[in-house]
């Protein structure tokens, strides 16, 4: 139950980066779901499962990208070890700290883009990307990842109380 | 303390895992393009039928979306014709879209007929699912006789060449994307130039020389070299041009002929 309910909302979260985000675009800039929802793992899941998940949802969007692959694997990876790391020196709770985080898993996000690109891709980049590209894409991160966040938290209290009432039934 | 050590080196130990990790991909992916392609391929199967549903509601869903919102305050006191019109309206939206699906298949049809070898029509089902790289996915792939370093177009120009072909899907990297380099010239004056993408809405046309008289508005077309994109595609118009007193070279500033934010169906041109 637990990793077909992982599955559905990882099915989703993809087809809607990959498909309906785009409505959502401003300047040509769309925000990274699953790069909330990494920083999401790395957060609120056990140290192991967050930095497991990170990097499975880095290679997952490596697959569904024209980057290099490995390149998302190491964003979301290192994303999810330093925030499961931070998470217990911060306090992780509301708007403003999520935010804050958020932002710097973009800023960090886009950087290792902007470093590939140069080096491993020998590609253009745009002079805007560092001043402008980049703070739009961190702030419409920070913006919806709060959302984001309550909604999966309500979805895995659901899914905590489904499982715990079958193992109930289970065991009655 | 010696917990904090062995703390201290598990994270160690971790760090390096996911730097390896990752470093041994991309040097697979960088050295041998073909071997490390299946993950693509799984990913791209497993989630095309679903990028595929997603992406044919997409226009009606905003359609409807906008009607409903639109209509809300002016059929308060009356819920049964507000019902009413906004399944008329529903309808009509997915008539509406189905009649724009029609032209533009028609308008692709004319150009494939005019095109002397043979062409694929695909539709767009989806996009990259990052930030940074401008790339497509088109609903064919080797099965319908795509294979890698096709010229992809739509009526109004080039839009891009197929990078990834899988079974049933195909990845279509954007002339807007960083990697991209299409050897081009002027319609008028024959001048050539290469039109690389910036990671934004624009190109870039670079290795126009100081003196060569460039205009807003001229047409840049595909020179035909490099053997990707057939002489003579439209690829954009210029928008900006800047001429450095130090230099060599112009800065052109191009837009694309077609709109690549809008991409519904496009036409790969088969060698």
């Amino acid at each position: 139950m637990y990793y077909f309910s992982q599955a559905l909302i990882a099915i989703f979260l993809f087809s809607a980066q990959t498909t309906w985000l785009k409505l959502f675009s401003f300047g040509g800039v769309t925000p990274d779901l699953i790069l909330i929802w990494v920083v999401y793992c790395g957060v609120r899941c056990s140290r192991t499962g967050g930095i497991g998940a990170g990097i499975f949802l880095g290679l997952i969007q490596d697959g569904l990208s024209g980057g290099v692959l490995g390149m998302n694997t190491l964003s979301k990876g290192l994303s999810a070890y330093f925030f499961s790391k931070l998470k217990g020196k911060f306090y992780v709770e509301g708007v403003i700290p999520i935010g804050i985080f958020l932002i710097l898993a973009s800023v960090f996000d886009g950087l290792v883009f902007y470093f590939s690109m140069g080096t491993i891709l020998k590609g253009e980049v745009a002079s805007s990307f560092l001043y402008q590209l980049l703070p739009v894409y961190s702030i419409y991160n920070a913006l919806l990842g709060p959302f984001l966040f309550l909604v999966l938290d309500k979805i895995y209290r659901w899914l905590e109380l489904k499982t715990s009432n079958s193992y109930l039934g289970m065991t009655r | 303390m010696p917990r904090t050590g062995n703390k201290s080196k598990r994270d160690i130990i971790l760090v390096s895992v996911i730097l390896l990790f990752s470093l041994a991909l991309m040097t697979l992916n960088v050295k041998q393009e073909k071997g490390v392609r299946f993950l693509d391929s799984i990913v791209g199967e497993i989630l095309s039928p679903f990028q595929n549903y997603f992406s044919q509601n997409l226009q009606s869903v905003s359609d409807s979306l906008n009607h409903y919102f639109f209509l809300i305050d002016v059929a308060r006191q009356n819920d049964e014709l507000q019902l009413e019109v906004q399944r008329l309206k529903s309808e009509k939206n997915q008539l509406i879209e189905r009649l724009a699906t029609q032209k533009r298949l028609s308008k692709l049809m004319t150009y494939e007929e005019n095109w002397e070898e043979k062409a694929v029509v695909a539709s767009v089902i989806g996009r990259d699912a990052t930030q940074w790289s401008k790339v497509v996915v088109i609903n064919k792939g080797m099965k319908n006789g795509i294979k890698e370093h096709l010229a992809v177009v739509t009526d109004a120009g080039v839009i891009g060449q197929v990078i990834y072909a899988g079974l049933h899907t195909s990845k279509v990297l954007l002339i807007v994307d960083g990697r991209s380099a299409v050897d081009a010239l002027f319609q008028d004056s024959r001048i050539s130039g290469v039109v690389v993408g910036m990671g934004e809405d624009e190109c870039r046309l670079k290795f126009v020389p100081n003196t060569a008289d460039v205009k807003v508005g001229d047409p840049v077309l595909s020179s035909g070299l490099g053997g990707i994109f057939p002489k003579g595609l439209i690829i954009g118009k210029v928008t900006q041009v800047l001429r450095k007193k130090q230099g060599l070279f112009q800065e052109i500033t191009l837009i694309p002929s077609s709109d690549l934010l809008r991409l519904e169906e496009v036409l790969v041109l088969l060698p």
